[in-house]
């Protein structure tokens, strides 16, 4: 099987010849390739080359989740939070790591706005206001980057080298959450519930439409969703079920009618909710977790059903011994890779400080005898 | 026990324990009773916390309403209250590298609900300020939270100046926060983690019990002043 068939095969439930494996990285690359964060932000070429270079350097890797370090402001419109960034060489040291500033960017006064002009109409006319940049201006820079990103594509599928992320879209909940604030959107879920409910009514499909707008430039069939704050280790079923959930389930009917694969981005602990997941279409989806979430306990939910993505935690990558990598992957792909479904990757991001040693230990482990499923 | 504060507080009713804090301190309440009253709404909560019924949204309503009631509580407290009242100082803080701060901000506020005075360093915190602030406040317990790696190595870099500073011994090091893994206490050489805000205020009523302990039942901010 080459990269491409291996992973259609976890995805579809299918038995690939072995695990595929995906460090998801940006910040190590460019650590490990030599170059500082600054200028891989500066310079999305030098990013992409720190990718490409580290690609190499662990050998068997089946997938590049993006080409620089651009992912979350690639696009047309807001298909993301437009959230502050902290960016390396501009707001932080030269070689740190870009962070996000949670900040509010609009008010509980703005959901009736949100309601009545829904989600891209409210920001043609808030997006001026908060950052002093016009529209026109903020689409010609995401459309020269949306451009740089579809060349650096073209390299690697040249290369024969697979791009996960087509398009980055928060869930619902997930954009209205950074815009507010959790807390602050933590507070309107108890005091003004109707009103956000009525906003991301009106929200949802602009969402979906900007999620195509993007996919129809890259035109990589995954979209990568952002859920990082609506799981039962934050909010009871409750309002789950009205906030995130319905939501989710439109963006993911949407994207599996047009055959983009979601892949969704399960940051917090989710095992409280798997079981709803059960309800989306078989083998068309990844339930991507970050470590939090019991992955063995979620094999058992989801098992034949949908396949599974994680979750090296970051920790042990940048702290632990290559023992203690070497271990936790053979239990999960023995245990959460039996039978196919499972694609073996970074528990979120993989960190900016993780010891090269372990991310090659974890890459490895795919081709030793525990690699086979 | 029963009581409108605590029922508000269990409702997730803002506006009505607001309403209900100004009203005692207005009728003349001593402030003490009515802290006591909400100090203990917010022990329910991280109860219900601990048994499932509650989620982490409940625990923030709670500590933004607990914060909201706190300045016009502190106002009549200040007079006659200081430390040594209070369960103990504990220093707080994000360590360098990391600018994040709503898991920090969210357990310093069940710290204060529950009696402990928080010294809240901020975020980006070099290791040097940590030792000044324990020095300053004789605080013997030492919280640090993280959402990225690169807090990790700062911690275990604050961890290795307190043993420089002889401090190490004195101090109970707990951490918190995304990236903290048992692996993570272990490797940044950490005495605990906390995995929520309950637990973290359950390690440290324990940590002060079992020094008050040792100390004869002497209240730790006298012994240690």
């Amino acid at each position: 099987m080459d990269r491409f068939e291996r992973i259609k095969a976890a995805i579809a439930l299918d038995v690939p010849d072995r695990t595929p494996v995906m460090p998801i990285m940006s910040a190590f690359a460019a650590r490990h390739a030599g170059i500082k964060q600054a200028e891989a932000w500066r310079d999305p070429e030098k990013a992409f080359q720190s990718l490409l270079y580290t690609f190499q350097a662990l050998e068997h890797c089946d997938m590049l989740a993006r080409t620089n370090m651009m992912f979350p402001m690639i696009g047309s419109k807001f298909h993301n939070a437009p959230v502050r960034h902290r960016i390396p060489g501009k707001h932080l040291p030269e070689d740190a790591l870009n962070q996000i500033d949670e900040v509010e960017l609009f008010s509980r006064d703005d959901y009736d706005k949100i309601a009545a002009l829904g989600w891209n109409g409210f920001w043609e006319e808030h997006y001026p206001k908060i950052s002093g940049r016009t529209m026109d201006s903020l689409a010609t820079k995401q459309s020269h980057l949306l451009n740089i990103y579809v060349k650096q594509v073209k390299v690697c599928h040249e290369q024969g080298i697979p791009v996960l992320v087509g398009v980055a879209v928060d869930s619902v909940l997930m954009a209205f959450s950074l815009c507010r604030t959790m807390t602050n959107f933590t507070m309107d879920l108890f005091e003004v519930p109707h009103k956000v409910k009525q906003a991301m009514d009106a929200s949802c499909d602009d969402m979906i439409q900007n999620a195509f707008e993007t996919l129809a430039v890259t035109k990589i069939p995954f979209a990568w969703i952002v859920l990082e704050r609506g799981s039962a280790a934050i909010y009871r079923l409750e309002l789950f079920e009205e906030f995130e959930w319905p939501y989710l389930q439109r963006y993911v009917d949407a994207f599996v009618s047009a055959g983009v694969t979601p892949w969704m981005h399960l940051d917090t602990d989710w095992g409280g909710n798997l079981a709803y997941f059960r309800q989306l279409p078989k083998g068309k989806c990844v339930a991507d977790l970050d470590g939090t979430t019991d992955i063995f306990k979620a094999k058992e939910i989801l098992k034949d059903h949908m396949c599974i993505s994680g979750d090296v935690p970051a920790a042990t990558l940048s702290m632990g011994t290559q023992k203690d990598v070497r271990d936790y992957c053979k239990r999960l792909i023995d245990i959460v890779g039996r039978g196919g479904g499972f694609f073996l990757t970074t528990g979120c991001e993989c960190p900016i400080d993780a010891k090269f040693e372990n991310v090659k230990t974890m890459v490895d482990m795919v081709i030793n005898d525990s690699g086979k499923v | 026990m029963s009581s409108p504060i605590l029922d508000a507080f269990l409702s997730m009713n803002r506006p009505k324990v607001i309403d209900l804090v100004q009203n005692e301190i207005e009728q003349g309440t001593d402030p003490f009773v009515v802290l006591q009253e909400c100090q203990a709404a917010m022990e329910e909560v991280g109860r219900r916390f601990e048994s499932g019924e509650f989620f982490l949204s409940e625990l923030i309503y709670s500590a933004e309403v607990f914060k909201a009631i706190s300045p016009s509580l502190e106002k009549k407290l200040a007079e006659y209250r200081d430390e040594r009242d209070s369960l103990g100082p504990i220093v707080f803080g994000t360590p360098l590298g990391d600018i994040h701060d709503l898991g920090k901000n969210l357990v310093i506020t069940f710290m204060r609900a529950n009696g402990f005075v928080v010294h809240d360093l901020g975020v980006d915190v070099p290791p040097e300020k940590f030792i000044d602030a324990l020095r300053e406040t004789n605080a013997p317990i030492l919280a640090l939270s993280g959402l990225i790696t690169p807090a990790l190595l700062s911690m275990k870099e604050v961890i290795e100046l307190l043993k420089i500073h002889g401090l190490r011994d004195k101090t109970l090091v707990l951490i918190g926060g995304a990236v903290t893994t048992d692996l993570a206490c272990r490797e940044t050489g950490a005495d605990r983690r906390g995995a929520d805000a309950v637990a973290a205020v359950t390690l440290c009523k324990k940590h002060l019990e079992s020094m008050n302990a040792r100390i004869g039942g002497r209240t730790l901010a006298a012994t240690r002043s």
